[in-house]
């Protein structure tokens, strides 16, 4: 650029050069009077453009002279393709006050980009939350199926701290069942329909167990383990689990009418202390240890089928709401001698 | 913990953004496979790449075959189309400072889809 150059004319290489789109129109006959290089490059094209209406053959005319005749402005997007590419422009219109309104100032910028990128935004959020949506639903999945594990204050604790520290709950009453001649019958019929059916009968224990309060802890084959009292005490634990050994029976008794596989259970139920934990590092499993579950599983050892076998505690506590046979002294292993009862369902006839 | 994918190793969606519009650009301007792209609309078409990019990296999308077939079966596409894909795409990716393992690993994920993308898949 030579130093004698005008500032007009260095301003005019300026405009010309710029990568910014711009022409000036007469605002009488809407023809250009000047086109920048970068609005020649953008806007070229076979044929004739010397008016806005033969350069944008889509803008309306009329709203387009209206509106810059009330706000002195006016902004429109036209698109074109160059080369199958959609090219985006944003059009900013201004009638030229300098002039006494007779020209129009006319600055188009480059939008495409943004507007791809915009597009990639919005792709990328989609994805992003399709992805969040399917974490919370694998998040919900995983703490349903843990709290299958373990109580929810179990779990709780478990998800704020990592760890659960072994709790004694005291008294508490614990229900063990298992099925009379299971091996027998997961050998002899077909082991898939065994282990269905047994899936359905655990499933209605859970839900009568839920109904008295009682915390399902485990099933181990045949084996149903269920207790009143954890993790939140209760004072009719022992009610809790009789209520629910009873309506156990009572739903074998009636499954058993329609189908011709037989389900017979044998129930131990007694009350004392035991220590909830979960144990393992990498297999979870929520389990509860102490005096109370072996006796409650020695008592079902001396359970006949579709009986309820109990002891001294239990007794005490329930002898004026429930109906007993007391079945003598019997030695215990692990234990001292015990006073045995069995636990009668009052629908049953006396005998 | 779960192997790093390739869209974390390389900084997530800003730098697959990146590869994405340069793909384009580039596919875009292609004789050979531009014109497939003619009368398609860019935010599909940015939509499309996006997700194709960021699921062939492992991030957060995924095509099916059966998905990929249904997009791609009216094209009527040749291997040479695809072979041109992948060479546009391993070039981006070496562009975007993709190690050399890394772009074969891309090409082979890519190579899996062949035959649920190419209509006319014989030599």
């Amino acid at each position: 650029m030579s130093a004698t150059m005008s500032i007009e004319a260095i301003n005019e290489q300026l405009l010309r050069a710029i990568g910014v789109g711009v022409a000036v129109l007469s605002a009488a006959d809407m023809r250009f009077v000047f086109r920048n290089d970068t609005f020649q490059e953008w806007f070229n094209s076979e044929e004739p453009q010397d008016t806005l209406a033969e350069l944008f053959p889509d803008l309306d005319m009329g709203a387009f002279s209206a509106e810059l005749k009330t706000n002195g402005r006016f902004t429109v997007e036209v698109k074109r393709k160059v080369k199958r590419r959609e090219r985006i422009y944003a059009a900013d219109f201004t009638l030229s006050d300098d002039t006494g309104g007779s020209m129009i100032i006319m600055v188009c910028q480059n939008v495409s980009r943004i507007r791809e990128l915009e597009s990639m935004i919005d792709s990328y959020s989609q994805m992003v939350e399709r992805n969040t949506r399917e974490i919370k639903r694998e998040k919900e999945q995983v703490e349903k199926l843990l709290l299958n594990m373990m109580p929810r204050s179990v779990y709780e604790e478990f998800k704020t701290f990592g760890v659960v520290i072994p709790k004694l709950y005291d008294p508490v009453s614990v229900l063990m069942l298992d099925f009379v001649g299971f091996t027998q019958m997961a050998a002899s019929a077909d082991p898939a329909v065994t282990v269905s059916e047994l899936n359905d009968i655990y499933s209605a224990f859970d839900r009568i167990g839920e109904q008295y309060g009682c915390e399902r802890i485990k099933t181990m084959g045949d084996a149903y383990i269920t207790v009143a009292g954890l993790p939140d005490p209760t004072p009719d634990h022992a009610r809790a689990v009789a209520n629910a050994a009873i309506r156990f029976i009572r739903y074998l008794e009636r499954r058993n009418e329609g189908h011709p596989n037989q389900w017979r259970c044998r129930i131990g139920i007694t009350s004392g202390p035991v220590v909830g934990s979960v144990v393992g590092i990498q297999k979870y499993v929520y389990d509860i240890f102490g005096p109370a579950v072996n006796l409650a599983s020695r008592l079902q050892d001396l359970s006949e089928a579709m009986e309820i076998t109990t002891n001294g505690p239990v007794y005490d506590v329930l002898r004026d709401s429930f109906r007993f046979e007391y079945r003598g002294k019997q030695d215990v292993r692990g234990f001292d001698e015990q006073d045995i009862f069995q636990l009668k369902d009052s629908r049953e006839p006396i005998r | 913990m779960a192997k790093q994918s390739l869209f974390e190793k390389y900084g997530g969606f800003s730098t697959v953004s990146k590869i994405v519009l340069d793909f384009y650009d580039v596919l875009l301007d292609s004789d050979d496979v531009g014109p497939f792209f003619d009368d398609i609309d860019m935010a599909r078409l940015i939509d499309h790449q996006t997700k194709f990019i960021a699921s062939l990296l492992g991030g957060p999308a995924s095509y099916t075959d059966e998905q990929l077939h249904r997009l791609h079966e009216r094209l009527n596409l040749e291997n040479s189309h695809f072979d041109e894909v992948v060479e546009t795409l391993s070039d981006t990716l070496k562009k975007h400072s993709f190690s050399a393992d890394d772009v074969a690993a891309v090409r082979d994920a890519l190579e899996q889809r062949r035959s649920a993308i190419v209509s006319n898949n014989v030599d």
